[in-house]
């Protein structure tokens, strides 16, 4: 352990702390609060009375996130160990970003296609021959995965960001120019998977369907086109970000309004 | 069989702790075949619990949170078709077809806190600038509770006092507000994504941004795992080719240093 100052009995806090990922969702950034709320606490220990580091730390994980709540922990473990040896943020933050979405892709898939489905389909029929050992074995089964996991998960996240430490002390720069291509070509990748914006089929122009239109130039191409429009508005008219999501939900329920969308 | 205000106030507190869960989405409370089971115990039947919470789990289980989207929602879906079933003495199929309005009124729940709790970051984005991680955790739990308890209003409504008004009332809802959120929903994650750029992209990297982009297109293909994979493997050969520059700069003789950037 690098400085000393995590303790297992911390990393199993945080594994705790890890299962309210998700809470505070919203459409905006997605987990960031559960996802970044996990963390303080070893923040706080890494960088005691110190708050601009505390700060800086709970800055850089407060921005949009979406991964599998499970594995989240990894994540957690990971940013933590990084945090605690001092590494540079910005390959934190890359590194953050270019993994969430894969750990999501492997969690859905272990956890919501896989486990759910047997568990759910051995328990199910258990219940329906009227043994509450159905619901019972669910919620055991469930209950004692949502620990064990995260415990395991965050030790597997820190200490491969223990492990780690030397190699990336050596090569700091070239990691984060590396990180950084990977966030930004799985951000890119994010774009048509979260954000929706199409016409409807019926949306017709003088018999040529609007969306076909769209669709003939570059598929995606509105939800592309809509997320640079906004990186517009925030990086270069400083637009507020509340008076934008306003604004979204207002389009949103004039376009349905009107049948647009 | 009528619920009584007490069986209704229980199953109102029942809602409100797997409501906690279904936030997390941590102990699978919130899943049909465990509200079901709960609200069976709470009626006295725990046999039409067992069998609603088994149909319900079942017709549920591929409506699964993808992204940020919200399917209807399984804790009412489980907490109707027992409820329902108890009331009319319909079995309990006929039961799960009569809960669907109150699972819509479940996923309008999700929605709504989805889209207002956006409305939380600028505080949170404030006691982060702050370094104040109780102003950040107060926040979290009061988004978390607010959510828990307006699904515990609503489910206490649905069984007891509004059952029917409900039901008619969610066939009355204006469709183009329910869509026109729905779209909201889809459209927001732009800002999210937006505001990541704004801290990461470089004009070096929109390169590889739209080589994502197109990649997740062509693959046509829901999972980011491939995208990463290619990302990874890029950044990867980048990552060698920067390593061994710097070597070779390092083992290089110091004198050189100026006739080496020279040259490039």
């Amino acid at each position: 352990m690098a400085s000393n100052k995590i303790t297992k009995r911390d990393l199993d806090e945080m594994a705790v702390r890890s299962m309210a990922e998700q809470c505070c969702f919203s459409f905006e950034r997605m987990q960031a609060v559960g996802f970044c709320y996990g963390m303080t606490k070893c923040f706080r220990k890494i960088h005691g009375d110190n708050n601009e580091e505390m700060a800086a730390a709970m800055q850089n994980n407060l921005d949009f996130i979406n991964t599998e709540p499970h594995m989240a922990a990894i994540l957690q473990g990971l940013i933590v160990s990084m945090e605690e040896a001092g590494q540079d943020r910005s390959l934190i933050h890359s590194l953050k970003t270019g993994l969430f979405g894969p750990l999501a892709g492997l969690g859905d898939a272990i956890w919501w296609y896989t486990a759910m489905p047997i568990i759910a389909s051995i328990c199910c029929s258990l219940a329906s021959q009227n043994s509450v050992l159905g619901p019972i074995f669910y919620i055991l089964f469930w209950a004692i995965t949502a620990i064990l996991s995260r415990i395991w998960f965050v030790r597997m996240g820190y200490n491969a960001g223990v492990k780690s430490i030397q190699f990336i002390g050596d090569n700091a720069a070239a990691l984060t120019k590396a990180a950084g291509i990977l966030g930004v070509m799985v951000v890119g990748g994010l774009i048509p998977s979260y954000v929706s914006f199409a016409f409807p089929e019926t949306l017709v122009i003088s018999s040529v369907s609007v969306q076909g239109i769209f669709d003939s130039i570059l598929p995606n191409i509105l939800p592309l086109g809509f997320v640079f429009l906004l990186y517009w508005l925030f990086k270069k008219k400083n637009v507020n970000t509340m008076k934008l999501i306003l604004l979204v939900i207002a389009l949103s329920v004039a376009l349905s309004f009107f049948g647009i969308m | 069989m009528q619920i009584t205000l007490v069986q209704g106030l229980l199953i109102a507190l029942v809602v409100f702790i797997c409501a906690l869960d279904k936030h997390m989405e941590t102990f699978m409370w919130f899943r049909p075949l465990v509200v079901a089971f709960f609200t069976g115990l709470i009626l006295g039947d725990v046999r039409l619990g067992l069998q609603a919470g088994a149909i319900a789990e079942l017709s549920y289980l591929g409506l699964l949170t993808v992204g940020g989207t919200v399917p209807p929602d399984p804790l009412f879906a489980g907490l109707m078709t027992t409820v329902l079933a108890h009331t009319t003495g319909c079995d309990v199929s006929t039961a799960l077809g009569l809960a669907v309005p109150f699972a819509l009124i479940g996923q309008w729940i999700g929605t709504a806190t989805n889209t207002f709790y956006a409305g939380f970051l600028p505080k949170v984005d404030r006691d982060a600038a702050a370094g104040n991680e109780k102003g950040l955790a107060q926040t979290m739990y009061f988004g978390w509770l607010l959510y828990s308890a307006a699904f515990a209003l609503a489910a206490f409504l649905s069984v007891y006092a509004l059952q029917n008004s409900i039901a008619s009332f969610v066939a009355a809802f204006p469709v183009w507000l329910v869509h026109g959120f729905e779209v909201a929903g889809g459209l927001m994650p732009a800002v999210g994504l937006a505001l990541l750029l704004v801290v990461m992209l470089k004009k070096e990297n929109v390169a590889y941004l739209l080589a994502g982009f197109v990649i997740m297109i062509i693959t046509n293909c829901q999972n980011i795992l491939p995208v990463a994979i290619i990302a990874g493997c890029i950044a990867f050969i980048g990552f060698n080719r920067d390593v061994e520059m710097n070597k070779a700069a390092a083992a290089a003789p110091a004198v050189q240093e100026g006739d080496f950037e020279d040259g490039i």
